[in-house]
């Protein structure tokens, strides 16, 4: 099976959220910084005076590639690994389901992947 | 810089398999034959520094590993650690041992490392990935090491106009190099065409198998000293001129894909030797895939943006160019030791310097620039060597 999350303190509700179909980002209510993926601290400002906001689901892929060769059997090949620029601005490693080649910049939106008890946010290119 | 610290003697075990050795005794084997070579006495090193057994195989980890040799050698150092920083380690150590001469903290000090690579299919690539890729944001979406670096190398290609044949020149070239070094693993293969690299089967893309290079095992060591001793241990010292670091974080979260930032540590090793780009006549430059010699060299200033590429394919970085890269093959033909693939291009840089790399030796060797770097280039070292102070 492929890997699934270890939740702890700081990303259990990042993970509750996407079991409910929700992508949530880090606002740091000191300086305003918007980050993916939670930490404790703001990475900006280090306060840890951070809110949970939900993301709009629109971004664009910054890099993408095709994967013929997968780290494990587990990953049925092809697949595309992209690292998609969030509307909000942080940046995130996902999938762009599907398999076929995507080119940088093209527009994506999010979708969920149902792993065993847990949904991973993925994304799908926008028709 | 104060006390003229030189790398003085090198060492490299062939890259192979060494599948009677477990990683603590494949040092041990290093640190013998390496002393042994240069006709150093344990007694005479008075600083150790040593990479982490045991690191990319994902099996345990010593972390300790520097004890463990002190203990096996009876050494009494005056100073000693394990030190991790992928493959940039082996960089950090040349710095940190030209630091301590510098500061009398020691005056000959041992620098060694050697790895175990387990075969990509063999779960060794999963292990590497985990290392160096979040475990719940990264890994669980397949990261995968030829992938991550594909994120890097789609990008370059997108802003920098970066080709695919640049891509499988790189691997060309090294290849002609490693034709040169009788321990390279891929030497028996013979000469490689752009044809023969875009043929082969697509791993991701844009890189094809023949743009990765090839895990294996293997290790080295080598010794850098105070000037004075330098010169008693070799008749022609590779000298410590300049060195930077610099250290970022994880792919997904790289502030710049197409420079992954790697001209800081350059930057600051130019400027503390007092030598522009234009003084390189050979560079070595950290090759986990073909994408990372093009990119380097244009951050470190060999090339200009957009044009690192044609270093590879006008043939400048080949044998018989004027701005050699890679002259032991690379990683990408000469081979990938896990933990201790960073000391390659040390040992390389170093022994062109000093006039020792036999038929691939490249005239006027006067200044070598090498550049590691760890993680999906996170951690990067920059040094610049050279054959007079």
């Amino acid at each position: 099976m492929k890997p699934v999350p270890a939740p702890t303190a700081v990303t259990k509700p990042y993970w509750d959220a996407a079991r409910e179909g929700r992508l949530l980002l880090q606002r740091c209510t000191s300086c305003g910084a918007v980050t993916h993926y939670p930490r404790p601290l703001c990475p900006s400002c280090w306060s840890s005076a951070l809110e949970w906001v939900d993301a709009s689901g629109r971004g664009r892929v910054h890099s993408a590639t095709v994967v013929h060769h997968p780290p494990s059997p587990a990953f049925p090949v092809p697949y595309v690994l992209a690292i998609v620029e969030l509307e909000e601005g942080p940046r995130m490693m996902a999938n762009v389901l599907g398999g076929a080649p995507v080119g940088i910049g093209a527009a994506v939106r999010l979708t969920f992947e149902r792993r065993g008890d847990f949904a991973l946010p993925q994304f799908e290119l926008v028709d | 810089m104060d006390g003229s610290p030189a790398i003085a003697g090198v060492l490299e075990l062939a890259p192979g398999r060494y599948p009677d050795l477990g990683a603590l005794e494949m040092q041990e084997l290093v640190l013998a034959r390496a002393l042994a070579s240069w006709g150093l006495r344990p007694s005479e090193v008075d600083g150790l520094l040593v990479s982490p057994a045991g690191m990319a195989s994902g099996a345990s980890v010593d972390v300790f590993a520097h004890d463990a040799l002190v203990d096996a050698f009876r050494m009494k150092p005056r100073f000693a650690e394990t030190v991790n920083a992928g493959g940039a380690t082996y960089g950090i150590m040349a710095a940190r041992a030209a630091i301590a001469i510098a500061t009398r903290q020691a005056d000959v000090v041992v620098c060694l490392g050697a790895g175990r690579f387990p075969p990509v299919n063999a779960g060794g690539g999963d292990a590497m990935a985990r290392i160096v890729s979040h475990v719940d944001f990264e890994v669980p979406y397949g990261a995968f090491i030829p992938a991550l670096y594909a994120l890097v190398a789609a990008r370059h290609m997108h802003e920098r106009g970066t080709t695919r044949e640049a891509l499988a020149s790189v691997a060309v070239t090294s290849r002609a190099w490693a034709l040169e070094h009788p321990d390279a693993l891929m030497r028996k293969k013979g000469p490689l065409r752009v044809e023969d690299v875009l043929a082969s089967r697509p791993i991701a893309e844009p890189f094809r198998l023949l743009d990765c290079s090839v895990p294996c095992e293997g290790g080295g060591a080598f010794v850098v000293a105070r000037g004075d001793v330098a010169r008693r241990l070799s008749p022609a010292p590779a000298y410590v001129l300049g060195f930077g670091e610099h250290h970022g974080g994880r792919v997904s979260q790289a502030h710049d894909l197409a420079t992954m930032d790697a001209g800081v540590s350059a930057a600051r090793a130019f400027e503390m030797a007092r030598l522009r780009a234009s003084d390189v006549r050979v560079a070595e430059l950290y090759d986990a895939f073909t994408i990372t010699p093009i990119l380097l060299a244009e951050e470190l200033g060999l090339a200009a943006r957009g044009a690192g590429g044609a270093l590879f394919t006008e043939g400048r970085a080949a044998p018989g160019g004027d701005l050699p890269i890679n002259t032991y093959g690379g990683l990408l033909s000469f081979g990938h030791t896990g933990d201790a693939s960073g000391l390659s291009m040390i040992v390389e840089g170093a022994r062109q310097v000093m006039g020792a790399a036999g038929s691939r030796q490249v005239a006027d060797a006067s200044v070598a620039l090498v550049h590691v770097y760890g993680g999906i280039m996170a951690d990067h070292c920059t040094l610049l060597l050279g054959s007079s102070t």
